[in-house]
């Protein structure tokens, strides 16, 4: 019992990480980032090549990882999501074919094969019977720091309120005097940066490959779309019934069935809740 | 249905330019325009449902694999022989697409596109734990029954049934219903205000579309002789057959044949002089240009060309 | 470990210096005389497909440096990406048969892939020799439609016989050496991991005296196995078999570091190429895997060396020495070739007829080493009581004077170096346990 807990805990961190980034893209633009998965896929091999081809600091390389996240967002904004003028359907598709090219690009200059990253952190401990490494306790705990640098710079700066307000209604903030055009390109650098950050801690748990970009986007899919528009708890809540959920169907389940309730999660919730658990009630 | 004799024209000289291609080209050629052929009619599938309705699907692989793998599980496991297991994967497709319908009745767009994404991970997932005895689990099934022989009879089988599809699909557009779906897409509570039924009207919408999708999903794999998950119910499958679609030109039916064919050609030709991955990094780059460049697709571009050429003239 | 310094922007101008060399190449081929063309199908960005590639490339520019084959024809060889995509691979059978009308097709594919090209080959009937594919289901097919699949060979043993042979190695080694009474088998839930579950439950209680305590089956996009080993443990086995064929090093990996107090072996696909340690950062070990021979580790007779050596000289990026498939590939390229000389051409029927008699035995220090040859339709394989026709001749029984055995278990050692542990007259280090695993 004490191990699910443990071990749901530190994985839920890990997925609350990563989802946060896509949550913020799709409060604020509505829109479906369906390249978000190869911000980490980038993220963690710029790491990879920083770090462990380069031999650099490891901080170095989570900066330059962070930091080609960020620009990444950036142009994204600035080459695909504004001159398509907030057609949801064409950024998606675009995205989605950027992926694809991001995809074929990593295996052009990495191969095809699998990469494992060293631990950030080496070591393993024992906590109440369950095996932990340094490794993924870092990683929660880094998590947990960052979500909460999240929830703070939301609620209480002038940048993060914008953010929210732009959200809401971005008509209505415009209005007041907010630029969406200025917070959409900040909200798209903080996205990329955060995927990116939370793509070295993914490949560190998993692995580095040029297909990796598909399953985190598939949990922050679910994550947000369970979770609902907009909120930071929501996302950190459901992130949590997810991945306690998979530590459970693996422990106590069929573990070949781990990604099969994830998926009749999103559809249930939506077909029974469109809004998500914990989300606005949205007109279309 | 507002027909010109024009349309009959047009059509006639795209069947007989497609009737045409054994005698002009290789056969190398022509097993990549099967393909082509293929592709062509997903994406007229696709078109069908989420070109006009704004009801975007991410999951079609999911009704073209249901089409694919009941005729491979029947005719391979069951011995029904294919005049048979063809239309009854058409009907079970068909079952399927009122599965998609379901979600569709209350959510609509990103939402929509994602339940139809976490259908086709599903049965990705489901098709390798449940009976591999029936599904062949991730290998998948070898050795299907195959209609035809040769890249010949294998063309003109698919040509003609994407000529047929097409032209179907066409004439269904220009109908009153036709009409309806786009209006859909424009606005939906107008359409319903206006006393139609929302509801029936996607429901025959979804049932075109996978009709479509399950008769090309089992043409389609009695012409491979195998299938697996994994060239199924995956987001690189999906990703061709909406490129083609919106590369060509999305609510046009045969703006998304044009895509089809533009991209079949456009990877075959990259592979004499980029036999690698780069291939794909190349051709993934044309595609968004392309699609930054004109969303409307190919079939815009044409048409833009053609007024301004006539705009020349006068 | 000289291209993993390279820098990112080398390894660019490499790969597009690379492709414009294959436009060139591309070009002067079609401008060449008729001769024999062979079509290589596999990925060309994956460790395989290079393997059986590079494999090819070698053996014909010895052949056309010996003068060519079947009255001095030259041989010339176009590649087919499969980027280890069923739909492609289908597609790059075609273009080889269709576009290139070759003669003769060496495959670097993986299993699903080469169940989708299958019935091209048979339309086709070009002759075709898969070098990395060892499922038995294909054998199968050849067992029950002969005319069909006679232009089909595998020269590697089929994963039956793979299977077969490590229940020898639980008997010998776990069980007897080591102790191990019981097992609980963690496998991956594709069809491999439900073969290889299945061969090895079967035979392990009653051959090898090993109770099978627990069958895990995991996904294979499993993020954090964590659960899955604490679950394992709970079993009270005293090993844990792993059957992995799909990101088997994530699971290896995360087992040596959250040091699982359990030993570990079995199958683990990913640690069969010599770039297992740098692709684990080092996390990889004490891992133990079944492999096909040659493998990691193991010591190779005159001629299969003097390959490396020359496959050392003319490449430098990896994989650095070829996987299994690329000795296949070699020796088999020059088989066939041989075939089609004695058969006067690759008419399907004829050559398949021919390339059954081809057998290449290799012997170091005056035994028998390494064997490639063929079994035939009607030879039962006395410990399978079963045949492999068109597939690669293996020897179940030490002390393997008929030929190579199946598959070896090799094991990383915790230094980096890999050592073939089983069967002791190929072994070249001990079976041990990682450090943190407590003896029995």
């Amino acid at each position: 019992m004490t191990q699910i807990i443990i071990q749901g805990l530190l994985l839920s961190g890990l997925y609350a990480l990563i989802a946060m980034g896509f949550m913020l893209i799709f409060s604020i633009g509505r829109v479906l980032n369906l390249a978000y998965g190869a911000y980490l896929m980038v993220g963690g091999y710029v790491y990879f090549w920083v770090s462990q081809q380069l031999g650099l600091p490891q901080i170095i390389g989570i900066a330059a990882a962070t930091m080609m996240g960020v620009i990444m967002g950036l142009l994204k904004h600035r080459l695909i999501v504004k001159p398509l003028k907030g057609d949801h359907v064409a950024v998606e598709i675009s995205t989605l074919i950027l992926a694809v090219v991001m995809q074929a690009g990593v295996v052009l200059v990495f191969g095809d094969a699998s990469k494992i990253l060293l631990p950030i952190v080496p070591g393993v401990t024992q906590i109440e019977g369950a095996a932990v490494t340094y490794n993924i306790l870092v990683a929660a705990i880094i998590s947990w720091i960052i979500i909460i640098g999240l929830y703070v710079f939301v609620r209480n700066t002038y940048t993060g309120r914008a953010m929210q307000a732009v959200s809401m209604d971005e008509k209505g903030a415009a209005i007041s005097g907010i630029d969406p055009d200025r917070v959409n390109l900040i909200t798209w650098g903080i996205s990329g940066g955060l995927g990116a950050v939370g793509g070295v801690f993914f490949a560190s748990y998993t692995q580095l490959s040029p297909t990796m970009w598909v399953g985190p986007l598939i949990i922050s899919v679910a994550i947000v779309i369970v979770g609902g528009i907009g909120s930071i708890m929501g996302t950190l809540i459901v992130a949590h019934i997810i991945g306690f959920l998979e530590v459970i169907v693996v422990a106590k389940l069929a573990p070949e069935l781990r990604g099969v309730f994830t998926m009749l999660l999103i559809i249930f919730v939506l077909v029974l809740r469109p809004q998500g658990l914990f989300g606005r009630e949205e007109a279309h | 249905m507002n027909l010109r004799w024009y349309h009959f024209l047009l059509w006639a000289a795209f069947a007989a330019t497609l009737m045409l291609m054994p005698e002009l080209v290789s056969k190398g050629t022509l097993r990549t325009m099967i393909f082509a052929c293929y592709l062509a009619i997903f994406a007229v599938s696709w078109d069908l449902l989420s070109g006009r309705t704004g009801y975007i699907s991410f999951g079609h692989p999911f009704l073209i694999g249901i089409g694919a793998y009941t005729t491979a599980i029947l005719s391979k496991r069951f011995d029904v022989p294919l005049e048979l297991s063809i239309p009854i994967a058409v009907v079970v497709t068909m079952i399927g697409g009122l599965i998609v319908l379901l979600p569709a009745l209350r959510i609509k767009g990103s939402y929509f596109a994602l339940v139809t994404l976490a259908y086709m991970e599903l049965i990705y997932q489901l098709t390798q734990v449940v009976r591999p005895d029936l599904t062949g689990g991730t290998r998948g099934i070898s050795g299907i029954e195959t209609l035809t022989r040769g890249a010949v009879n294998g063309y003109y089988l698919a040509a003609t049934l994407l000529i047929i599809l097409t032209i179907f699909s066409w004439a269904l557009m220009r109908t009153r219903i036709g009409t309806a779906l786009w209006a859909i897409g424009m606005n939906e509570e107008s359409v319903r205000g206006s006393g139609l039924s929302t509801t029936k009207l996607k429901c025959f919408a979804f049932l075109a579309s996978a009709f479509v999708a399950g008769l090309g999903g089992a043409f389609y794999v009695h012409y491979l002789g195998s299938i697996a998950p994994r060239a199924l119910f995956d987001i690189n499958f999906l990703f061709t057959i909406l490129v083609a679609v919106l590369i060509g030109g999305a609510g046009t039916i045969i703006g998304p044949v044009m895509g089809a064919f533009f991209l079949v050609f456009l990877l075959e030709w990259l592979r004499p002089w980029l036999p690698g991955a780069e291939r794909y990094f190349i051709y993934g780059l044309i595609a968004l240009v392309i699609y930054m460049y004109e969303p409307k697709g190919i079939i815009r571009i044409f048409s833009n060309l053609l007024g301004k050429l006539r705009g020349a003239n006068k | 470990m000289k291209y993993i310094k390279q820098s990112l922007f080398e390894s660019v101008v490499t790969k597009s210096v690379t492709a414009s060399f294959a436009v060139s190449t591309a070009l002067f081929a079609s401008a060449a005389m008729a001769d024999i063309k062979v079509g290589f199908i596999g990925s060309l960005s994956s460790d395989t497909g290079l393997s059986t590639l590079r494999g090819a490339e070698i053996a014909i520019e010895e052949l056309n440096a010996a003068g060519g084959v079947m009255d001095g024809q030259k041989i010339t060889l176009v590649k087919a990406d499969t980027g280890e995509d069923v739909t492609e691979g289908i597609k790059a059978y075609e273009y080889l048969a269709e576009s290139e009308e070759v003669d003769f097709i060496i495959s670097g594919s993986i299993d699903d892939v080469s169940l989708g090209w299958l019935p091209r080959m048979q339309e086709f009937r070009i002759p075709t020799l898969d070098t990395w594919t060892s499922y038995i289901g294909i054998i199968d097919m050849v067992v029950e439609d002969r005319e069909a699949m006679a232009p089909y060979f595998m020269n590697i043993a089929s994963d039956e016989a793979l299977a077969t042979l490590y229940i020898n190695f639980g008997k010998d080694v776990l069980k007897d050496k080591m102790g191990f009474n019981s097992v609980v088998i963690l496998a991956e839930d594709t069809a491999f991991g439900e073969a290889i579950t299945g061969l090895v439950t079967e035979a392990l209680a009653p051959v090898a005296g090993i109770e099978v305590a627990d069958i895990i089956t995991y996904d294979i996009n499993t993020v954090d196995f964590a659960p899955i080993f604490s679950k394992a443990q709970d079993s009270g086995a005293d090993f844990i078999y792993q059957v992995s064929s799909v990101n088997s090093q994530v699971m290896s990996s995360q087992y040596v570091k959250l040091q699982v107090p359990m030993a570990m072996t079995g199958v683990n696909v990913s640690a069969l190429g010599l770039e297992y340690w740098e692709d684990t950062g080092g996390a990889g070990g004490g891992i133990s895997t079944l492999s096909p021979v040659p493998s990691v580790g193991f010591e190779l007779d005159p001629v299969s060396q003097a390959f490396v050596d020359t496959y050392q000289e003319k490449y430098d990026s990896r994989p650095v020495v070829p996987h299994f498939n690329g000795f296949n590939a070699y020796h088999g390229l020059k088989q066939a070739m041989a075939a089609a000389e004695a058969a006067g051409g690759f008419e399907a029927e004829a050559w398949s007829q021919e390339m059954l008699k081809q057998d290449l035995v290799l012997e170091k220090d005056g035994k028998l080493w390494l064997r490639y040859g063929f079994w035939g339709y009607d030879e039962v394989e006395e410990v399978t009581n079963r045949t492999y026709p068109h597939n690669a001749r293996f020897d179940l029984t030490a002390p393997y004077d008929d030929a190579q055995p199946s598959m070896v278990v090799i094991q990383w050692m915790e230094d980096g170096k890999p050592g073939v542990v089983y069967p002791p007259e190929y072994a070249t280090a001990d079976f041990s346990l990682p450090s943190w695993v407590p003896a029995k």
